[in-house]
């Protein structure tokens, strides 16, 4: 019976998906890499709504900058660059830095498309307008419950995503990224640089670096989900902490180590959510640790659950 | 090809058909993982300690929480000579489980009865919800970089931070 209990764990089975399918996804990659657009978009979770407005600029080498800013709610406005990725928050006269080399982008590169397959099936679904671009849905079904589908709406001509629903295991979305208005081309370099970029505000930089911590891991992966990174940095103004990232190649879950000591502030343990995003604090050997991930809430707990300290030798 | 390796685990084997599976293992990497699942599971029955420390411990808490109910009868695992069985694809964790609880599960001859062991609810603990940590914000603007999503959709997840109605408190 105990045998017959493993066994129902499953065969191997090859996921063979249609090229066509897996063309799709690429022609979505390369769209993001190399068109320069701007638009407004609305993403939505829940009850909350918030209007965005994004623009990304590719040169003639193929070098891009990006900005996002966020019209609703806490005034934000974020530039990312190959190496960097600048968030302004004139609010608090702000800006935090984020440097890394692009190979430590766990990027999802077009040869990385396939190994999907793995942990999805990817079909095509219907046709359908959207802010006047007719766009394919590539639909992204999970084959387990550890993480979340994702509906994908793509420009028919340019490959453009223009919609990406995340939706639960019922089927039921998560949240959505919508674009209302999109203009393909028609960039310029001074629309992708912050209006705050000269402002002399205070500058938190992340300082992040590969680098490894010693003595922590998980007592057990979550299947599919394979470590990434492993990174110092700070959080905050001085918060060090180290951070390993998780991913099945689609979704990442972040794993964030902080030491208690000097911490002036209580840990409030348990999870907390927004949209497809999950939280999960616990302590562990006198560490704060923190999981933050876009995958169904259990997930990131039985990962926040896996973290555990032994004492290197 | 599970049968061959069974039966050589099992000194069955005529020495041409030895060598043929032995051969096999040499160039099949499923027949060597399946070899590897049968070897773990042989350590196991022999009580070989090749498990970590708190092996048990950490074996004993998974169980706790898995919803599958594990009860086989009492007198027919230890005497299972049937190693194919276990499944090649299920070998990684699964033979682990299985060589965990034959390790350090109930004892054959004081089977745990089934009422003993509950099925955790969905599988996890029901997490205490909490509101969002007041330094959300760090961690998620330190979280979607590395989302391989980004690759397919730009900047937009990073929209995902906390704005003043999402930090209000909640009901």
């Amino acid at each position: 019976m105990l045998v017959a209990g493993l066994c129902a764990l499953g065969p191997a089975v090859a996921y063979a998906q249609s090229p066509e399918t897996l063309g799709w996804l690429r022609k979505m990659h390369d769209a993001t890499q190399k068109l320069s657009y701007s638009g407004t978009f609305v993403y939505q979770n829940g009850s909350r709504s918030e209007t965005s407005r994004i623009t990304r600029f590719v040169d003639a080498s193929g070098a891009n900058t990006e900005k996002l800013e966020v019209m609703d709610g806490l005034p934000r406005e974020i530039v990312r660059t190959k190496d960097t990725v600048r968030c302004y928050l004139p609010g608090s006269r702000l800006v935090k830095v984020d440097r890394r080399t692009e190979r430590d982008f766990p990027a999802l590169l077009p040869e990385r498309i396939t190994a999907l397959a793995r942990h999805y099936d990817i079909s095509l679904g219907e046709t359908r307008r959207i802010a006047g671009y007719d766009c394919q849905a590539v639909v992204l079904t999970p084959r387990d419950n550890l993480r979340y589908g994702y509906r994908l709406y793509a420009d028919v001509n340019s490959g453009m995503l223009l919609k990406a629903v995340t939706v639960d295991a019922a089927g039921e979305q998560v949240e959505q990224f919508m674009f209302t208005q999109l203009t393909i081309g028609g960039v310029t370099p001074d629309m992708v640089k912050s209006r705050h970029a000269s402002r002399s505000w205070r500058v938190e930089d992340a300082g992040a670096a590969p680098a490894q911590l010693p003595g922590w891991r998980l007592s057990s992966e979550l299947p599919g989900f394979h470590k990434v990174i492993e990174l110092k940095r700070r959080l905050g103004e001085s918060r060090s902490a180290g951070q390993v990232v998780y991913s099945d190649g689609l979704a990442a879950v972040s794993v964030f180590i902080e030491s208690l000591e000097g911490r002036s502030d209580p840990v409030r343990p348990g999870l907390s959510s927004m949209g497809a995003i999950h939280i999960y604090t616990r302590e562990v050997a006198n560490h704060v640790v923190t999981v933050v991930g876009e995958a169904p809430a259990a997930s990131v707990q039985r990962i926040a659950n896996a973290v555990e300290y032994r004492r290197p030798q | 090809m599970k049968d061959r390796l069974s039966e050589l685990m099992d000194g069955e084997l005529d020495d041409k058909s030895a060598a043929e599976a032995i051969e096999a293992l040499g160039r099949d990497h499923e027949a060597v993982r399946t070899w590897r699942a049968y070897q773990l599971i042989s350590d196991a029955m022999r009580e070989s300690p090749v498990l970590s420390a708190d092996f048990s411990a950490r074996f004993s808490a998974r169980l706790a929480k898995e919803a599958t109910v594990f009860a086989p009868r009492a007198s027919r695992a230890p005497e299972s000579r049937r190693w194919y069985a276990v499944s090649a694809a299920a070998a990684s964790l699964a033979a682990v489980a299985f060589v965990g609880w034959m390790a350090f599960g109930p004892q054959p001859q004081a089977p745990a009865p089934l009422a003993q062991v509950q099925p955790a609810p969905a599988g996890e603990l029901k997490p205490t919800i909490v509101p969002l940590p007041t330094a959300a914000n760090d961690y998620l603007l330190a979280h979607q970089g590395f989302s391989p999503r980004v690759s397919l959709q730009g900047m937009a997840p990073y929209v995902r931070t906390v704005s003043e109605q999402a930090v209000e408190p909640r009901k």
